[in-house]
């Protein structure tokens, strides 16, 4: 029996430091939202919900908001496609599929602004690794494009952003896929079941609840997305990088020059929750299902 | 038994005359392309990084003539990674350590006490996970102003612990949640009180569990950039992803790329080696709570 003392006393500093340094300041941003503060000590003037009407006709915004919804969904799909293919691969009884599966999800385990550098440089027009390398294969007319150019930089940065993370999605589909009896593929097997087949008839419905959580993951990840496409920015972020959460950035601390809108960015910080609670409500109510037993 | 006379010949399989590992062939070429893809990348930083700043523009996927090893002296020192390096391992060390400290009682009461509330507080912990943590820069910021530790290692650490609470909690009540109930009761019965129940029997058991917490706060907050960049200001403070980054900023801006792969290097070898002998604790701790 655990006593009404141990449980206070265990539960005390985690629960102080959480609530004062993670949840008071998760619902101050609300409080925050409704004010025009133009820095840390300065005079905080309540303007109801003007930072949102504001939000609402910013360009730069709705470019932020795009940005990250289309990390969201066009990476989403980019990233669960390939884990899915690769776990299918991998899992079909290759050889070396522990030494594959380290390799893949080595990018999460490196720090995020070396990536970022290592991408810069992979895009690099002349010296980069993409374009030396197509130009050695025969492409030189596609050689010639300049990856980073305002056009394609959003595109380049998500590719690599896909790169990271289809490796860690890699692991957890494969995690769950090491879960599945392996007697059910064995009689597939028996009946001469395709690839294909075993992985829509028995992959994909034993795997249903590592994919719910999966899909959970990645969009509260894809929706406060900040360091990679920061770092991938360099010095000065260019807009069409923008995320919301390097868009609330910008506008509480700014670049080079500091900007200071702190109630303003605090409003971008209040949409990213609302859209991550609205979005995990959503998938968790088209995901469910009956418990599988097996 | 049946009997075997009298059975059918099994249905032949359609490509069985076709060996294993030819059939495999396709599925080894595209986990190739991934893998060779990945490892040429890395590959072609390590080769950029002793390379001369003119060479390195032009000579591609070609051995340098002559290995300029003193780029990376040359990032050490005008990068000051040692120094960063020492922070990063008194924030990291410090932080994860504290993590640790308050999260495994608190796991260990969320899964195995029973009181009212209990759910719900759970639930309150776990809720964090899903707050986007560019959310906290603001308020985060305030706090730590009010408390005069802006801009100070001490002040990151106490964040750093708030904000690893939520998935630290989350892993380790599930660990102990899983764990059996019979040695508890047998402790009890040898009238062990309950401190003493959790301190020698709980704990030992639920060390797997702590273990794997310890290296993922470990990979996590040793590559965590974001808070550090709103709480960090003073060259000296910096931790090494911040480091790393104003390294990268300055030597792009020289146009300097074997001295910014130079330490891209520097950073990026001790996580690979651990990597490399940890990737089985790592992996498993990273699906350990997705993966049930």
């Amino acid at each position: 029996m655990i006593r009404k003392r141990l449980i206070v006393l265990f539960l005390a500093p985690a629960s102080l430091i959480y609530g004062g340094l993670f949840l008071v300041p998760t619902l101050s941003t609300f409080y925050f939202s409704l004010f025009s503060w133009s820095g840390f000590g300065e005079q905080m003037t309540f303007i109801g919900l003007d930072n949102y009407t504001r939000l609402f006709n910013d360009t730069v915004f709705w470019l932020s908001l795009r940005n990250t919804l289309a990390i969201l969904f066009v990476g989403g799909f980019f990233v669960f496609g390939l884990a899915f293919l690769y776990t299918v691969l991998l899992t079909s009884g290759i050889w070396g599929k522990k030494f594959f599966r380290l390799v893949f999800f080595l990018p999460n385990v490196v720090s995020v602004v070396a990536l970022a550098g290592m991408w810069a440089y992979i895009y690099n027009p002349r010296s980069g690794l993409l374009n030396t390398t197509l130009s050695a294969v025969g492409l030189t007319d596609v050689a010639k494009t300049l990856w980073t150019s305002p056009d394609n930089i959003f595109w380049a940065m998500l590719a690599a952003l896909v790169w990271v993370f289809t490796g860690f999605f890699l692991i957890l589909l494969m995690a769950g896929v090491d879960k599945i009896p392996t007697d059910a593929y064995e009689a597939a097997d028996l009946e001469g079941a395709s690839l294909w087949q075993k992985f829509w008839f028995i992959t994909v419905p034993m795997l249903w609840d590592v994919m719910a959580i999966s899909f959970v993951i990645w969009m509260i990840n894809a929706i406060k997305m900040f360091e990679f496409p920061y770092a991938f920015g360099f010095l000065q972020v260019p807009q069409q990088l923008y995320t919301l959460g390097i868009y609330l950035y910008i506008m509480g601390f700014g670049q080079r020059d500091p900007i200071y809108q702190l109630g303003y960015a605090t409003a971008i910080g209040v949409v990213m929750l609302v859209i991550t609670f609205v979005l995990i409500v959503v998938v968790r109510r088209l995901l469910r299902r009956e418990q599988l037993e097996f | 038994m049946s009997d075997t006379v009298y059975q059918s010949p099994p249905p032949a399989r359609r490509i069985s005359r076709v060996p294993g590992w030819v059939r495999r062939l396709p599925a080894y070429f595209l986990v190739w392309m991934w893998t060779a893809f990945t490892l040429a990348a890395i590959a072609y930083v390590l080769l950029s990084a002793v390379k001369s700043k003119r060479e390195v523009l032009r000579s591609g996927w070609n051995l340098p003539q002559e290995f300029i090893w003193s780029n990376f002296a040359t990032a050490w020192n005008v990068g000051r990674l040692g120094d960063y390096f020492l922070n990063s391992v008194m924030v990291v060390g410090g932080s994860v350590f504290a993590i640790l400290l308050v999260s495994t009682p608190a796991a260990y009461v969320l899964a195995r006490a029973k009181f009212p509330g209990r759910e719900a507080v759970t639930n309150l912990f776990v809720l964090g996970m899903g707050i986007p943590i560019p959310m906290l820069f603001i308020p985060i910021f305030g706090i730590l102003s009010y408390l005069r530790m802006t801009d100070s290692l001490t002040g990151l650490s106490l964040v750093f612990i708030a904000i690893s609470i939520p998935v630290t909690i989350y892993l380790l009540t599930g660990f102990f949640a899983s764990l059996p109930s019979e040695l508890e009761s047998a402790a009890v019965l040898e009238g062990c009180n309950d401190f003493q129940v959790f301190w020698h029997v709980m704990l030992p058991m639920a060390m797997p569990g702590v273990l794997t917490a310890l290296i993922l706060n470990l990979i996590w907050l040793w590559n965590e950039y974001q808070l550090s960049l709103v709480i960090l200001n003073s060259p000296d403070n910096r931790t090494l992803p911040l480091g790393l980054y104003s390294l990268q900023n300055a030597m792009q801006y020289t146009g300097d790329w074997p001295g910014m792969f130079a330490g891209v290097t520097i950073v990026i070898i001790p996580t690979i080696i651990a990597y490399a002998l940890l990737s089985e604790k790592m992996i498993a701790g990273m699906t350990m709570g997705a993966v049930k």
